[in-house]
């Protein structure tokens, strides 16, 4: 069965027309056309489909779509606070080298931009936890440690 | 051959520098498209049926009631796809591949093998027609262990073949006279070793696309580092001929070795969207990505070496025996790399190796990163350690002694040019004061005396390329087009290494254009220069040289029409940063826009060149230094530290390269400690088919990793005496492991994974 959906996503109202049996992940993907937020497990074990439901991190695989009526939800698409301007942590994980492959990065980055919302000063012990649901399988995290501390500074810098 | 001419030495302007990569702006923003991202129009979602058996003839198959399902618009079963036997892993130049395999067979080898396939309306239409597919097995005795299928009168998996369960002809490599190297040993060593299943478990499953055109062209994307084998073996199999077979892979979610295999479902998928004249995706659950995807080779070995009281290695012997699973994939691929691999690491002038591959009904095996090396070597290296204690000698000092030098025969069967892992473990030695590290306190906290602390080396070395096994072939073109930018055109795969970032710097660099100037394109089989595929570690090697020939050319035909622009001879000019100038008088000058544009009478011109390479082998060196933490009441091992040294000869990109590194490293971590994908011994079924069941090394759990890059060996072979990197961390992090723990704890592990239940096994037999 069918149902449509009204909910916010990165900023806009929008509107999908879902089964009721449809994930989230799915509905981003498949109904909204946003499919930045990639699918690495279906089940909640990797991270890949890492989005921001009123402000929490969630596992869009584990959500039903239906569940996100009237919600906030924010995606990777969404990061770019505008056009041709990055999130400090999108450059970041340029510069650093912290997406090879690239299939963790929205997610991780998602959840990175989470973490720091909520801690502006992480520590690297803070760091490791909070991607600690996020599998990425090419970079050895190194670098992704690096560009999270790097953005947190460069933010910091331009809050003062 | 391998381009033998003196690396020409020159001040660097984008070579060597970590420019931002091409590809990760779309990747930190979500655009980049991957294959599980494109959509088309009327699409169908296939899904494949797996048997849950291990070994059986299929006696019947009904799939009536599955077409009758509502959604389901095609069913395929080994009675109605073509039965054409075809090699799983098509190197078509390569010197080693077992055609084994039919796209279905009336035949089962492994548990989770592909019985029949549906294409429905959507995904869960496709899953749920599934089980109204009805198939009566005749079961067959099954064999889950090399040992076991090595028997006689075990049960035969395959009726191709060398015989018995062997895929190749045992793989035999003799040099010097071993019987009389142990006569003059003054002490013999002698271990089996063995090696588990990881898994590659790239972040993007398998997925793929199919869909035909009118003219009968089928259109295929799919998440793949070898286009072009995919193209050759779809278009042989299908009996196309090659033009009528695209296939596109722009952006992919990992591979590590395993994504270059012609996959079953890949056959299926374009059968599928044939039948249905409609296109149709296929997309593994991550369940399938084990079951049906491509492991490392598990392996046992048996190796024995007779040394001098002084350390010198007078004979070894070793036999190799790796696991294939249910088909030969890259069965022979690995176990003539991995045995061949055994003549060198360190000297030794007796050699008698001995390397065999064998069925099992197991799910696959295929190719992953350190490619039958990381199992050879292990046993290499460890046992080196044991020398060392044996001897009262410094593990590293030893190694340092016995390791590879310049002229030294590699396993290719030439000279090496640079050797430098001599130099790698000197600087390792040096920089980290490693005697001082090995004479530190081995519970160091008081307050938790229950961590033992260790440090351990492992080496390894590994070539730039599949050469002699496969006679590889780079190939490049670049364009410089009418308004002075730069295109280049590769087939080599966009794996996630940054290395088409290092192609574009490449040809930037000989060129003399700006880094930004050049654009890439790949990933279409109808478009780019044919490619090997991206493995072996050879991308900036291969296609490296290639596109660094292509743009040498290029560059001499921008030279003569600036000539004839600014009315000198081309000789008189030089070429950097998007400008020509007269060399004797740099204020002439025209930038290569004005070059290549339109000026009075003459029209403007677009240039092409092509670069086509041939090598033979480089070899890349790393020395990793490895400090770990072992719980004695736990059992749990934590890598605290690896200082990895690596000579890769010249540095394109530093940041990518150190990527590499580290991102082999963790994988490495993973084998050595914790990753295993399990088969049942009595069914063939998978036990731990997911991310948790798997456990991979994530943010927690790794260590500070301090990477040291050496330029200590450049190969001419390579652009500016460029060599891989890829394969060579995951190799010397996993014998560097299992010598700290045994510096730890004192207790000697010869397998992989070393499981905390091992460990705490072990302890207790200890008496500790
Ligand atoms: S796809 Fe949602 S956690 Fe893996
Ligand atoms: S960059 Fe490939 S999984 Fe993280």
């Amino acid at each position: 069965m069918k149902r449509i959906v009204e909910l916010t996503i990165n900023g806009e109202p929008r509107d999908m027309t879902v089964e009721t049996c449809c994930s989230l992940l799915d509905a981003l993907r498949d109904d909204v056309g946003l499919t930045g937020t990639k699918k690495g497990c279906d089940v909640g074990d990797c991270g890949a489909c890492t989005v921001i439901v009123d402000g929490q991190p969630v596992n869009a695989c584990l959500m039903l779509a239906v569940e996100a009526e009237g919600r906030t939800v924010e995606t990777i698409e969404g990061l770019q606070p505008g056009v041709d301007v990055l999130h400090p942590l999108q450059d970041a994980f340029m510069r650093h080298g912290a997406s090879q492959c690239g299939f963790c990065t929205p997610g991780i980055l998602m959840m990175a931009k989470k973490l720091l919302d909520d801690n502006p000063r992480p520590t690297d012990e803070d760091i490791r936890f909070g991607l600690s649901g996020n599998i990425c399988r090419c970079t050895g995290y190194t670098k992704i440690f690096d560009a999270i501390k790097s953005a947190a500074l460069e933010m910091e810098a331009a809050r003062s | 051959m391998n381009i033998n001419t003196p690396i020409e030495e020159r001040e660097f302007k984008i070579v060597g520098k970590s420019v931002k990569r091409d590809d990760v702006l779309e990747k930190v923003t979500g655009e980049a498209e991957y294959t599980g991202d494109v959509k088309l129009a009327g699409m169908l979602h296939g899904k494949i049926k797996r048997a849950a058996i291990a070994h059986a003839r299929i006696k019947s198959i009904d799939v009536s009631k599955a077409l009758a399902y509502p959604g389901v618009k095609a069913v395929l079963t080994h009675e109605n796809v073509p039965r054409v036997l075809h090699y799983g892993s098509p190197h078509p130049r390569s010197a080693s591949c077992t055609k084994d395999q039919y796209i279905l067979d009336d035949k089962v080898r492994f548990w989770g093998e592909g019985v029949a396939a549906i294409a429905a309306t959507s995904e869960e239409i496709a899953d749920e027609a599934l089980d109204l597919i009805e198939v009566e097995y005749e079961a067959l005795p099954a064999v889950f262990e090399p040992e076991d299928a090595a028997l006689p009168g075990a049960p035969l998996i395959h009726d191709v073949g060398p015989g018995g369960n062997l895929v190749l002809d045992p793989v035999r490599v003799n040099r010097g006279d071993v019987e009389a190297g142990f006569a003059q040993a003054d002490f013999i060593l002698e271990g089996t070793f063995s090696g588990g299943r990881p898994h590659p478990a790239y972040m993007e499953p398998n997925v793929c696309i199919a869909d035909w055109d009118g003219s009968n062209k089928l259109t295929f994307w799919t998440s793949t580092q070898s286009s072009f084998m995919v193209r050759g073996i779809l278009a042989e199999v299908l009996g196309l001929p090659l033009t009528k077979v695209r296939v596109l892979v722009d952006h992919m979610g990992g591979g590590f070795g395993a994504k270059q295999d012609c996959f079953q479902h890949e056959f299926l998928c374009a059968l599928l969207a044939k039948e249905t004249r409609r296109p149709v995706k296929m997309e593994f659950t991550r369940h399938e990505t084990f079951v049906a995807g491509r492991a490392r080779h598990p392996c046992r070995i048996w190796l024995k070496q007779g040394f001098k009281n002084d350390g010198t290695l007078v004979a070894r012997d070793m036999k190799l025996v790796y696991d294939s699973g249910a088909y030969g994939s890259h069965g022979p691929g690995v176990t003539i790399v991995g045995t061949t691999a055994a003549t060198s690491l360190y000297r030794c002038e007796n050699v008698r190796l001995e390397g065999r591959c064998l069925y099992t009904n197991t799910p696959i095996n295929g190719a992953f990163r350190g490619y039958g090396v990381v199992q050879s070597y292990y046993p290499l290296d460890i046992q080196m350690d044991e020398a060392a204690e044996r001897l009262g000698m410094d593990p590293a000092e030893l190694k340092l002694k016995n390791v590879v030098r310049a002229g030294d025969i590699a396993p290719s069967g030439h000279p090496i040019v640079g050797h430098g892992l001599e130099i790698c473990l000197q600087h390792g030695i040096d920089v980290l004061d490693w005697k001082s590290i090995r004479n530190r306190d081995r519970t160091p906290d008081p307050k938790r005396p229950h961590i033992r602390k260790g440090w351990g080396t492992g080496c390894e070395m590994h070539g730039s390329s599949a050469y002699p096994g496969i006679k590889e072939q780079g190939n490049a073109t670049v364009k410089v087009n009418e308004d002075g930018t730069v295109t280049l055109l590769t087939g080599a795969a966009g794996l996630g290494t940054g290395a088409h970032t290092a192609l574009a710097q490449i040809v930037a660099e000989e060129l003399g254009v700006r880094f930004e100037d050049v654009g890439v394109i790949h990933g279409d089989t109808d478009v780019v220069p044919w490619d090997i595929g991206a493995f072996a570690s050879h991308t900036t090697y291969l296609v490296g040289t290639a596109a660094k020939m292509a743009a040498t050319k290029v560059r001499a035909s921008v030279l003569e029409r600036a000539a004839m622009k600014l009315q000198v001879k081309a000789e008189e000019l030089d070429l950097t940063d998007g400008q020509v100038f007269v060399t004797a008088e740099p204020g002439r000058f025209m930038s290569v826009a004005e070059a290549m544009g339109p000026s009075r009478g003459i029209p403007a011109a677009n240039i092409v060149a092509n670069g086509t390479y041939e090598p033979t082998k480089s070899y890349s060196f790393a020395a990793h230094f490895t400090e770990v933490d072992v719980d004695m009441e736990t059992g749990i091992v934590e890598v605290k530290r690896v200082v990895p040294v690596h000579d890769i000869g010249r540095v394109i990109h530093p940041i990518a390269a150190q990527g590499q590194i580290e991102g082999g490293i963790q994988q490495g971590i993973g084998h050595t400690l914790t990753e295993d994908y399990i088969i049942d011994k009595k069914t063939g079924r998978s036990l731990n088919a997911g991310l948790v069941d798997y456990k991979m090394p994530l943010s927690m759990d790794m260590p500070d990793i301090e990477t040291i890059i050496l330029e200590a060996a450049p190969d001419p072979g390579g652009p500016w005496g460029a060599k891989g990197v890829g394969e060579d961390p995951i190799i010397a992090i996993g014998p560097s492991i299992a010598n700290a723990i045994y510096d730890a704890i004192g207790v000697r592990f010869h397998h992989y994974p070393i499981t905390p239940e091992d460990i705490l096994k072990a302890l207790r037999e200890k008496g500790a």
